[in-house]
């Protein structure tokens, strides 16, 4: 045996080195992430959005199916009293899957993993019957914590109690938005991550480290050719905007490159009627040619329409 | 190619599974620029082809770079292994139907995640787009059976040496198999939160790092030598390279989200070691600049040595760039800007495509045993892409630094999307003759399957190109 | 594996391995294709060096960075000096405090992030608590007129506590000597199993 092509020691070294390389960018970073808590936005976000929004077999054709729905309550649901100040829950019904950190209370990090399970009652939630959560306060070894609270354990509330006193208008459909988002690629321009620099004082505060726990996919976005989202709900939260600017951005902002989502809106608007898009399209025409003095109004969407989602996931973005 | 993938290993014809790969490689390759080019002119012109999800920006981005990376680069990689893997070892290739269902089960499957792509199921992560039953797929049926052809033809050899082109194929091969099963770690176990972004990173990272970039320069450590007749340069300077590509390039993922909240420790670490990314960079461009000593008029005179040294000079801007864009100094202007969009083309459009484009040319030429059918059409090819990729270049790195100087001085967004509207148009422009240039390939390629003048036994394509 | 330490810069195999690899080397062809032995050229090597200490000496957050709050803590200081106090406008208190302020080791940061009194005015309160309960004032930042906790996180100090600003030094830094130490190491040994780059192959004999 030579001693230069010696490839059974360069195997053994090629093993190392990928070894080793692995080890520092896998292992190394696992143990500092594993022990990230949850902050409150992270507890928001995940059981208003429920589990992945990417692919997944309980919605494999990412129609916006298996997804929780925000609700702010005016009533006890039990008592029909009126809470005092609102509450926001959000309703899992029957057979939608829980998010991450109910079903493995472990990534909500120390002190709200145990009193999510101890006073939350999350390991109690079953998916058959479905559950209501809210984010509540407790205390943990005398420091206080935001955990999940199952509403259903703990205060007998059902899905079905909920909705039976919501009004459309308190439901939020954002966990399907999100779906939409990923569907239509929205973050192919739009980031979710305002940086560490100026971005700051315009789009807002760059996300903590603990503001993605059970959050998938976190859909940052790397190429930004349109203004950061991550917090657009508090600059700007009209929904008339929102409904002009996607059913074409060119109504609200003549300079937008953003593509028309008026697909979205589906067959029929808000009042059942079926939506002539070649019409709309040819008076919008008219109006870019002069024609007209303003352009055709944007039909209203249905309520369970795939752009009601949508809306209501942008304006979460607080 | 259906008769022989039931037929007897024996009776399929050797370089056949070459062939098929490189046809389907320049298909792609139509294919994906097609798409882009597409894209480009939405970005520009954004009615252009409107109302429709399935001409939506959104629904197709991701098709053009799946249909590039996975469709075009990937396979003229295994185009390239088929014919110089066995070449190098004096050898035949281990398995052609092996080879030929590798060809028939990738472009089955990447035709099917591109349709579940195009119609928006994704796992919404970029560079891993496809739903995890897609990447289950590709690891098993596309990159797990290309590796086993290479790595047994290389141990079934007749020689006592492995040649630095074949160490990066059976290398890389296994890398970009570990690099697809943890890399789609997060969707196969609903892995979530920082450690899904990261991963996300860390596979989009090493595709590129363990995958393209050693693939692309292993073809230049084969193609320049060969086609040249010079010996390379230096078995050590190879050496350099090797290892530094499997140390270094597997280590930085963390600086795509230098802006993200990640561990400080682990961008302070990921931005030392992405400096260091020059360090292969430095060896593979010094090995095959040094090894063309003596031969620089095959630069003006050889389309494949000409494809080569172009891509290999590529690598210097490409890998200036690379090495400290990403370090914090100057990550936080020009992150998520056209710079990166421009900086990514730079590798998979300049350095890498001219590179695979070369051996493609070369591979087809060399198994048919068949002259290049036109040297005026693959001149155009060759000017067409230079200057259609570098109106891209110019266009979107502008575009990035008027981005980057909008985010630092909290320019109003809108009036940055209007100043960036012209370089759009050029980038538009830019894809378009990409485009165009690889339909004249296609057409070239073809016909010197069916009309090159054929290669005397003993003799090289390359020699004859000025012979009628 | 025969090793020979004799010359370990020259070549680490012994001469019976050396020459065994000699004939290997010129006899074997490749696929048509031949390899030469030569070294490293020098300007390579040197490149190589000087890309190692680009790395460290570019990767630190020299630049680029956001003013932190302590920047201005000798601002807010500043505020109530009498000969501040005693300005006739704001403009000319501003030129007060940012006189008293000079040489202070955060020059250049502040002229590059320039602030108004009524800025001042705003950021006092908020600074002044933030002082009062003795936090490390680097780990703040200033946006638009308020004082936020900056995001830089994963490092700790000794007793546990979160780090909140950009690393001059981390382990992160402290990983990669250890990391390139052994390739250099590693790719030193392998190169020199190798013959003597003095030796050059004779192709085609």
């Amino acid at each position: 045996m030579a001693g230069f092509r010696e490839y059974k020691i360069g195997a053994r070294l090629f093993g190392l080195a990928l070894g080793g390389s692995m080890t520092i960018t896998l292992f190394f970073p696992s143990i500092n992430i594993a022990s990230v808590s949850s902050t409150d936005i992270a507890l928001t976000k995940q059981l208003e959005v429920g589990r992945e929004s990417g692919f997944n077999l309980d919605d494999p054709w990412m129609q916006g199916k298996n997804k929780p729905l925000g609700v702010s309550l005016k009533v006890d649901p039990k008592t029909k009293q009126p809470i005092d100040g609102g509450m926001q829950v959000y309703v899992y019904e029957k057979g939608t899957s829980f998010p991450s950190g109910v079903m493995h209370p472990r990534i909500l990090g120390e002190g709200i993993q145990e009193l999510s399970v101890q006073q939350g009652h999350v390991n109690d939630a079953n998916k058959n019957v479905g559950a209501v959560f809210t984010i509540a306060k407790g205390l943990y070894q005398g420091k206080e914590y935001s955990y999940i609270d199952n509403l259903t354990a703990t205060k007998g509330w059902t899905p079905a109690d909920v909705m039976s006193v919501a009004k459309d208008s308190d439901v939020s459909e954002a966990g399907k938005g999100k779906t939409m988002f990923i569907r239509e690629g929205c973050w192919w321009c739009h980031t979710l991550l305002p940086e560490e620099t100026q971005d700051w004082q315009v789009f807002g505060a760059p996300p903590m480290l603990g503001d993605f726990n059970g959050e998938s996919p976190t859909a940052f976005g790397s190429d930004r050719k349109a203004p950061d989202l991550l917090h657009v709900g508090s600059r700007n939260s009209s929904k008339e905007w929102m409904m002009m600017h996607f059913f074409n951005p060119r109504l609200v902002q003549p300079h937008s490159i953003m593509p028309r989502f008026d697909y979205l809106w589906g067959k029929t608007d808000a009042d059942g009627k079926k939506i002539d898009f070649a019409k709309w399209r040819e008076e919008y025409n008219e109006y870019r040619e002069g024609k007209r003095v303003s352009p055709p109004d944007v039909p209203s969407y249905a309520s369970n329409s795939e752009i009601r989602g949508l809306i209501d996931w942008i304006l979460s973005l607080k | 190619m259906l008769k022989y993938l039931f037929a007897k290993n024996e009776d399929i014809p050797s370089g056949s599974a070459a062939i098929f790969f490189g046809f389907s490689a320049i298909i792609w390759f139509v294919i994906g620029t097609g798409l882009g080019s597409f894209n480009a002119a939405k970005l520009a012109f954004p009615d252009f082809v409107t109302g429709n999800e399935y001409f939506a920006f959104g629904h197709m981005r991701q098709v053009h770079v799946m249909a590039v990376i996975f469709g075009w680069i990937s396979m003229a990689f295994a185009m390239a292994m088929m014919y110089i893997t066995p070449a190098l070892g004096n050898n035949k290739l281990w398995s052609e139907k092996l080879g030929l269902w590798n060809c028939f089960l990738w472009n089955l499957g990447l035709t099917l995640g591109l349709t579940v792509l195009w119609a928006g199921i994704t796992s919404g992560r970029e560079y891993s787009d496809f739903p995890w039953p897609i990447d289950l797929y590709l690891a098993t049926c596309v990159f797990i059976p290309l590796g086993i052809n290479v790595w047994m033809t290389i141990l079934n050899r007749r020689t006592q040496g492995i040649y630095t082109t074949n160490w990066f194929f059976a290398a890389a091969t296994f890398m970009v198999i570990i690099v697809f099963l943890i890399g789609n770690l997060p969707e196969f176990f609903h892995l979530t939160g920082l450690t899904e972004a990261y991963l996300t990173w860390w596979f989009a990272h090493n595709v590129l790092g363990l995958w393209i970039t050693p693939v692309a320069a292993a073809i230049a450590y084969y193609t320049i030598p060969k086609v040249t007749g010079n010996p390379l340069y230096s078995h050590r300077i190879g050496h350099l390279h090797f290892w530094s590509v499997v140390v270094f390039y597997s280590t930085p993922a963390a600086h795509h989200l230098m802006s993200a909240p990640l561990p400080e420790w682990l961008k302070s670490f990921a931005s030392v070691e992405g400096v260091l990314i020059l360090v292969p960079a430095i060896a593979f461009v010094s090995n095959i600049m040094l090894t063309m000593q003596g031969k620089w008029y095959m630069f003006v005179e050889n389309i494949e040595v000409r494809f080569t040294v172009t891509g290999c000079l590529m690598a210097i801007p490409l890998n200036m760039q690379g090495g400290f864009q990403q370090t914090r100094a100057i990550n936080w202007y020009i992150h998520g800007t056209g710079w990166i969009v421009a900086h990514a083309h730079l590798a998979l459009l300049g350095f890498s495509t001219f590179l695979e484009v070369a051996a493609v040319y070369y591979g087809i030429q060399s198994i048919m045993k068949r002259k290049l059918y036109s040297i005026t059409l693959a001149n155009m090819h060759f000017w067409l892409l230079l200057i259609g990729f570098t109106t891209y270049w110019v266009s979107m790195t502008i575009a990035g630094l008027i981005q980057g100087a909008g985010k630092i001085y909290e320019v109003p967004y809108i009036d940055v999307v209007i100043a960036e509207h012209p370089y759009m148009i050029a980038r538009w422009l830019g894809g378009s003759m990409v485009f165009s240039g690889n339909i004249l390939w296609l057409y070239n390629m073809w016909m010197t399957a069916r009309k090159g003048t054929v290669v005397p036994q003993g003799r090289l394509p390359h020699e004859l190109a000025y012979e009628r | 594996m025969s090793w020979n330490f004799d010359k370990p810069l020259r070549t680490m195999c012994d001469s019976a391995t050396n020459e065994a690899d000699k004939v290997l080397w010129e006899k074997e062809d490749l696929g048509g294709i031949t390899e030469d032995n030569n070294r490293l050229p020098v300007p390579i090597v040197l490149l190589v060096i000087l890309t190692v200490i680009t790395a460290f000496a570019v990767t630190f957050p020299l630049w680029g960075q956001r003013p932190t709050a302590e920047i201005y803590e000798g601002y807010i200081k500043a505020m109530s000096n009498p000969e501040v106090l005693a300005a006739k406008n704001d403009q000319e208190a501003m030129e007060k405090i940012i006189q008293l302020n000079k040489g202070k080791g955060h020059d250049g940061m502040l002229e590059r992030h320039p602030v108004t009194m009524d800025d001042l005015r705003i950021m006092k309160p908020e600074m002044e608590a933030l002082m009062a309960k003795g936090v490390h004032m680097d780990e703040y930042e200033v946006v638009g007129d308020h004082v936020v906790m900056a995001n830089f996180e994963g490092n700790k100090r000794a007793d546990g506590t979160v780090i909140r600003k950009q690393p001059w030094w981390d382990k992160g830094y402290l990983i990669d000597i250890f990391y390139l130490s052994y390739f250099f190491i590693g790719v030193t040994i392998l190169i020199k199993r190798l013959p003597p780059s003095s030796w050059q192959p004779r192709h085609n004999h």
